[in-house]
């Protein structure tokens, strides 16, 4: 295997709806920051990969626009998920293992905002014959897994509101994100809900934003960053995708990738510092810290997805955010964990660690 | 046996909501104006018609607009003659790549006024605009394009 680290991180703020800037306009400025930060010029960069969803852009091979950000044209070597851009590190940290160049750009878009009502795009995604004739609420799957997962003693609507509490406060040192601020708990459990047990601050806020991770392998990555932080062990793994074949209250396929990274990575998710997780309902979070069996981890220092979740760019800020806090010195072992589809049903894991 | 379902409804509806962006913004509220508006890159001096607002070869924001009249050339096109559900107009009809004089970029519409097959590669045309109640931020804001002659020869 070869060392691949994260060598630089941007993103820009997350907002509720961008109204502004078109999807090139969003990303060039914090393609231009990453870039920069990493000391590199375009021309340095020999793999470009990407991740959004014509779900949120209500068109097809809306990402093709944002390629006017990134200077593509040929010779490119170019790629792109249609998923949340984690998977797209994924790509390019395969794609760099193969040896065909040192360094990759990673980015996300991700414009929730563009669809008017997501109650209309949601059912898209579903399975056409069972559910998506059923036009469930966008949260009401959400709100079936929640429910279970207070009913197994995973969680409570007052450990949820507690979980919020906390990342809210987080996100008080993240100038980026969407939503921040000390709350307490009494006030949030007054609120009405959603789609209970899910009320409006358990539902992860969506909205606009992108972000760039610059990827490098080997002496690049040492030559290009302080303290590069390496990506030890990285999976992904999906789930059935009917949810009624599933027990919601548990993760198999979290549980599947962090053992296949902590055995690529030689560490386990009990020395981690840091958690990032891709939590876009409160009640997730106890499911995920039971899959990945953290012990003692800091979870979401950046606020998490509940204090911004900018749709298909909210899993690479993950990493991203995990990674930075290598960067900074403030973690030696980190872990990212990006999520894609209904209740947790792909998950990837990432597990990053510095230079001891 | 059961015989297997081999259709069934699944009626989606859904509204987005499209956002132009700074460049786009530009040359569409130009067009409510009768102007078409330019831009030019000071990298590659590549001039953009419809403009973005930064070259996307060299990356860099784009000078500030400036108006073309709208004459130029067709560079291609072809004649639709295939009805289809939504057409606006009854077929045969000319779509083409205009070279608006002064653009590096073309600018895809209609060119009326001619039979079809009297158009060809090289034909100076003009823009032909709505009237003021109908002009909008929309390429609709020019009707079509039609042939202009400078003396009776093509430019």
């Amino acid at each position: 295997m070869r060392d691949v680290a994260v060598v630089s991180f941007a993103q820009s703020p997350c907002q509720a709806a961008n109204r502004r800037d078109d999807m090139a306009d969003i990303l060039l400025p914090v393609i231009r920051e990453a870039v920069y930060a990493a000391g590199i010029g375009r021309d340095d960069v020999d793999f470009v990969v990407s991740g959004s969803h014509d779900f949120y852009e209500g068109r097809t091979f809306s990402y093709i626009e944002s390629l006017d950000a990134v200077g593509a044209w040929p010779p490119i070597s170019e790629s792109h998920v249609e998923s949340d851009a984690a998977w797209a590190l994924a790509e390019a940290w395969s794609w760099l293992q193969l040896g065909e160049g040192d360094i990759a750009l990673v980015y996300g878009i991700g414009r929730g905002s563009l669809p008017a009502d997501l109650d209309q795009v949601v059912p898209a995604q579903l399975d056409p014959y069972f559910l998506a004739p059923l036009a469930p609420h966008r949260d009401a799957i959400a709100g079936l897994q929640a429910h279970a997962a207070i009913e197994a003693g995973l969680t409570s609507e007052q450990g949820m509101a507690e979980v919020v509490v906390r990342c809210l406060d987080a996100a008080t040192g993240n100038p980026l994100a969407q939503r921040s601020g000390q709350v307490d708990v009494a006030r949030l459990l007054d609120a009405p809900y959603v789609s209970s047990p899910l009320r409006e601050h358990d539902v992860a806020p969506i909205g606009d934003a992108a972000a760039v991770v610059v990827l490098a392998a080997d002496d690049a990555a040492r030559r290009l960053a302080e303290r590069p932080a390496w990506v030890r062990g990285l999976d992904h793994r999906m789930d059935t995708h009917y949810p009624g074949v599933r027990d919601l209250t548990t993760s198999p396929s979290t549980r599947r990738a962090v053992g296949r990274a902590a055995e690529l990575a030689g560490f386990t998710t009990s020395d981690v510092d840091i958690a990032e997780l891709h939590t876009e309902y409160s009640h997730q979070e106890a499911i995920l810290t039971n899959a990945l069996e953290l012990n003692g981890a800091v979870v979401n220092p950046s606020g998490g997805p509940l204090a911004g979740r900018p749709v298909t760019a909210t899993g690479l800020i993950r990493i991203g955010e995990a990674a930075r806090q290598i960067r900074d010195g403030n973690a030696d072992r980190a872990l990212a964990h990006a999520t894609s589809g209904q209740a947790l049903q792909q998950n990837l894991v990432c597990l990053l660690e510095g230079d001891g | 046996m059961t015989e297997p379902i081999t259709t069934m409804p699944s009626p989606f509806r859904m509204d987005y909501t499209y956002v132009a962006g700074t460049g786009r913004s530009v040359f569409l509220r130009g067009l409510a104006e009768r102007r078409l508006m330019a831009r030019c890159c000071a990298g590659c001096e590549q001039v953009y018609l419809p403009p973005p607002e930064f070259c996307s070869r060299c990356l860099r924001e784009l000078e500030p607009p400036f108006e073309l009249d709208g004459r130029g050339v067709v560079s291609t096109f072809c004649v639709v003659s295939f009805p289809f559900p939504g057409q606006r107009i009854d077929p045969p009809y000319v779509v083409a790549h205009i070279q608006p004089h002064g653009a590096g970029t073309r600018l895809m519409h209609l060119v009326r006024e001619v039979e079809p097959e009297d158009v060809h590669i090289g034909m100076a045309v003009e823009p032909v605009w709505v009237s003021d109640d109908e002009l909008d931020t929309s390429l609709l804001s020019i009707r079509h394009f039609r042939p202009v002659h400078y003396g009776g020869a093509d430019a």
